[in-house]
C-alpha cells in the first residue's frame, strides 16, 4: 500500500510518489488533491493503481491522476499516461470498457422558470423516448454494413440522416470522428452488439439530466459557451455500449500473449499493453477509435431524440426552443497528441481513463468559437449537486498533457452506498428539492447517490486553483433520468 | 466452518467477489454463480422458459480461461435475454473448458455489468482448495 509518508508534497496540490519508491518504476506518480481529498485517494487502492502504471513502458514524465481519482481496474480512474510514440504502448486498460464514455451539453435557451410546470411532462416523454436501462436495445436498428459507416464516420454519421446539424460536430471533440477508425478491426461479437443500441443510454452511472444554469464565474467564457444564468441545459452522459465493452475484452485478452511477446513485464494483468506502432498495438487503436466514433453517434442519437421531445412534449413557444450544442468531450480514450516534452515537441499516445481533454485558448483542436476562451470542459457531478462547465487551460497543456478531472468520482462503494441510501427515499428526497426523477431501477438509483460521490465543488476547486482548467459555470438539475 | 461460495468485498467503483471452490470446476461455478448473483434478476420469471447452451472455450492460462468463461456468460445472458443459474462443467484442465449452462429466459437484470477484468486476478491453491478475485467493471 501507498501511504501519506510514501508522498512528497510539491506544491499546495500537488502530491508524488518518486520513482525511487519501486524499482520498476519509470517515472514518478503525481496527484493534485487538497488535504481532504488526498484522504479520500488514500482510502483505496488508487495511489497503488498509480504506481502501477507508472511502469509502463515508454511513460514520459509522470503517471497522473486528477482529483476524482478513485480505485479502477489497471489504472486508477482520473488516472492519465502519456507514452511516447512509436515504441510506447498502448494500453486498452488505460481507456476502460466503456470506450469514449463522454458527455455532451445542450443549452434551450428557455428560462428555468418557463418549465417549472411542465417538468413532469416532459421527464416521463423523455424517458420514454430515449431507451435506458441494463441491457437497453430498442435504439436505432442498423445492418453490418450501416454499423460499418457508423463506426468509421462518427456523428457525421447521424448528421448525415438529419439527425442533427454540422454546427453539432464542428463543437464535437475531434469533431466527433477519429479518423484512425477501421470497423475491419472489430470481432464479430463487438459488431453483433453494436447492431440495436444507437441512440442508448445504458445504465450504471450514465444519466439524462435537465438543468439550470445556477451560477457564472467567468463572464467571458460563459458568453463564449452560450451559457447564462438561469438557462436550462440537458446534459447527456453516456459510451459506446455493449460493442465498446467487446471491443475492450477482445483487446484485454489478445494483449496477455503480447506482452509475453514483446517481454513486457507488468504489476497488474489488467495493465496489459503492446507498443503502440506493433500489429497489436494498431490493431487495437483501430478498434478503439471505431468505438469512440460509436459512441459519439449514440450521443448525436440521443441530442436529436431529446430535441424531439422537447418539441413533442412542451407547448408553444418553448416547443420552438433551438437545443444549441455547447460542446461534447469524452473521458475514457486514448489519443495521438503533439505535447511539449523537455522543450521538444513529440507525438505521444495520451490515456485518459476517467479524464476529459482540457487543451488551452489557441489551439487548433479547440472549435473557432472558443478558441480565445480554451476548449470547454463539462464535469458532470452527481444528481443532488450538480455539475460544472470550465474552460481549458495553458497551464493544462504545460503540466498535464492537457487534461483535468472527470467528474466528482466515486467514495463508497456500491454496497456501502445502498446501506445508507434506499432508492425510494432518495426519489422522495430529491423531489422534495423540485427534482423531477425517473429511473428503471431504485437499487440502481441508490447505488448512484450523491453521498457516493465526492464533493464535486470540492474536485473542481481544486483543478481550478492548480490551474489545470477555469471555472466558467454551475448547474443544479431539475430533472434527471438513469438507467 | 466451509468457506462461502462467493463473497462480495469491497470496490469503490466497480464490484469485485472473493470466490472459492473445493476443486477448479467448483470455482468456475461458484465465480459464474456469483456474477448472476451480482446482476440482481427479479424473482419473478413468470412466462419465461428454459434454456440451455453448450460452451467450449480454449485459453492460454487458467486465470483467461476463468476471464473467458465468464464474459461468454454474459454474452450468451445478453444475446438470449437469459438469466443463467446452473452450470455443469464437463472438462476442465488448464487451458480448456467444456460446459452446460441452464437458465430461463427472457429474463432481465436490473444491474449491469459491462466486463469481466483481469485486475488482481490469480488463482491460488488455499487449504484443500482454490481461491480467486474477480473484479467486474460496471
Amino acid at each position: 500500500m501507498v501511504g501519506k509518508q510514501n508522498l512528497e508534497r510539491k506544491s499546495p496540490l500537488i502530491w508524488e510518489v518518486p520513482q525511487s519508491f519501486r524499482p520498476d518504476m519509470r517515472v514518478p506518480a503525481r496527484v493534485y488533491a487538497d488535504d481532504d481529498l488526498l484522504e479520500a485517494v488514500l482510502g483505496d487502492r488508487s495511489m497503488e493503481q498509480l504506481v502501477n502504471t507508472a511502469t509502463l513502458p515508454g511513460i514520459v514524465r509522470y503517471a497522473l491522476a486528477m482529483p476524482d481519482m478513485h480505485q479502477g481496474y489497471g489504472f486508477p480512474i482520473g488516472g492519465v499516461a502519456a507514452t511516447a510514440l512509436p515504441d510506447g504502448v498502448i494500453s486498452p486498460g488505460g481507456v476502460g470498457y466503456d470506450i469514449n464514455c463522454g458527455v455532451r451539453l445542450l443549452a434551450t435557451g428557455i428560462e428555468a422558470e418557463a418549465l417549472t410546470a411542465h417538468m413532469p411532462a416532459l421527464m416521463t416523454a423523455l424517458f420514454e423516448n430515449v431507451a435506458s436501462g441494463v441491457g437497453a436495445s430498442g435504439g436505432l436498428r442498423v445492418n453490418r454494413n450501416e454499423l460499418a459507416e457508423v463506426l468509421e464516420q462518427g456523428a457525421a454519421w447521424a448528421v448525415g440522416r438529419g439527425l442533427g446539424t454540422q454546427e453539432d460536430l464542428l463543437r464535437t471533440e475531434e469533431e466527433g470522428r477519429m479518423q484512425s477508425a477501421d470497423a475491419s478491426a472489430l470481432s464479430p461479437r463487438a459488431m453483433e452488439r453494436g447492431l440495436d443500441q444507437i441512440g442508448t443510454l445504458g445504465a450504471g452511472n450514465h444519466f439524462l439530466q435537465v438543468d439550470r444554469v445556477s451560477a457564472v464565474f467567468d463572464a467571458e467564457a460563459a458568453a463564449a459557451f452560450g451559457l447564462r444564468e438561469d438557462e436550462v441545459v440537458v446534459w447527456i452522459h453516456c459510451g459506446s455500449r455493449g460493442l465498446g465493452h467487446q471491443v475492450c475484452t477482445d483487446a484485454v485478452r489478445d494483449m496477455q500473449a503480447a506482452v509475453k511477446k514483446y517481454g513486457i513485464q507488468l504489476p497488474d494483468r489488467e495493465l496489459v499493453c503492446a507498443p503502440f506502432g506493433s500489429p497489436e498495438g494498431q490493431q487495437y487503436f483501430k478498434a478503439m477509435s471505431a468505438a469512440a466514433n460509436y459512441a459519439w453517434a449514440n450521443r448525436q442519437m440521443i441530442a436529436h431524440l431529446v430535441r424531439e421531445t422537447f418539441r413533442q412534449a412542451l407547448p408553444a413557444p418553448l416547443r420552438d426552443a433551438e437545443l444549441r450544442m455547447v460542446y461534447d468531450v469524452c473521458h475514457n480514450i486514448a489519443k495521438v497528441e503533439k505535447h511539449r516534452v523537455d522543450g521538444r515537441e513529440i507525438e505521444l499516445c495520451v490515456h485518459r481513463k476517467g479524464a476529459t481533454r482540457a487543451f488551452g485558448p489557441h489551439r487548433p483542436e479547440v472549435p473557432a468559437a472558443y478558441r480565445a476562451v480554451g476548449q470547454p470542459v463539462l464535469i458532470p457531478g452527481n444528481m443532488g449537486d450538480g455539475s460544472f462547465v470550465l474552460a481549458g487551460t495553458e497551464q493544462a497543456m504545460e503540466e498535464t498533457f492537457g487534461s483535468t478531472c472527470h467528474g466528482a468520482g466515486r467514495v463508497l462503494s456500491r454496497a456501502a452506498a445502498r446501506k445508507r441510501v434506499r432508492g425510494e427515499q432518495l426519489r422522495a428526497q430529491l423531489e422534495r428539492e423540485q427534482i423531477v426523477v425517473r429511473a428503471g431501477s431504485m437499487s440502481g438509483l441508490a447505488e448512484e447517490a450523491p453521498v457516493a460521490y465526492k464533493d464535486v465543488e470540492g474536485v473542481v476547486r481544486v483543478v481550478h486553483e492548480a490551474g489545470l482548467a477555469r471555472r466558467v459555470a454551475r448547474t443544479l438539475p431539475l430533472g434527471v433520468i438513469k438507467g | 466452518m466451509p468457506e462461502e461460495p462467493f463473497v462480495e468485498i469491497e470496490h469503490t467503483a466497480d464490484l469485485a467477489l472473493r470466490v472459492h471452490g473445493r476443486d477448479l470446476p467448483s470455482l468456475f461455478v461458484h465465480a459464474a454463480q456469483g456474477m448472476f448473483h451480482l446482476m440482481r434478476y427479479p424473482p419473478n420469471a413468470e412466462g419465461s422458459v428454459r434454456l440451455t447452451r453448450a460452451v467450449a472455450l480454449e485459453a492460454l492460462d487458467l486465470e483467461t480461461l476463468l476471464v473467458d468463461w465468464l464474459d461468454e456468460l454474459l454474452y450468451l445472458s445478453e444475446r438470449n435475454a437469459a438469466c443463467l443459474e446452473r452450470f455443469e462443467i464437463t472438462s476442465l484442465d488448464t487451458s480448456s473448458v467444456r460446459a452446460i449452462a441452464q437458465g430461463a429466459s427472457p429474463r432481465y437484470p436490473t444491474r449491469s455489468i459491462k466486463a469481466v477484468t483481469f485486475a488482481d486476478l490469480a488463482i491460488r491453491q488455499v487449504g484443500e482448495g482454490y481461491e480467486t478475485i474477480v473484479t467486474f467493471d460496471v
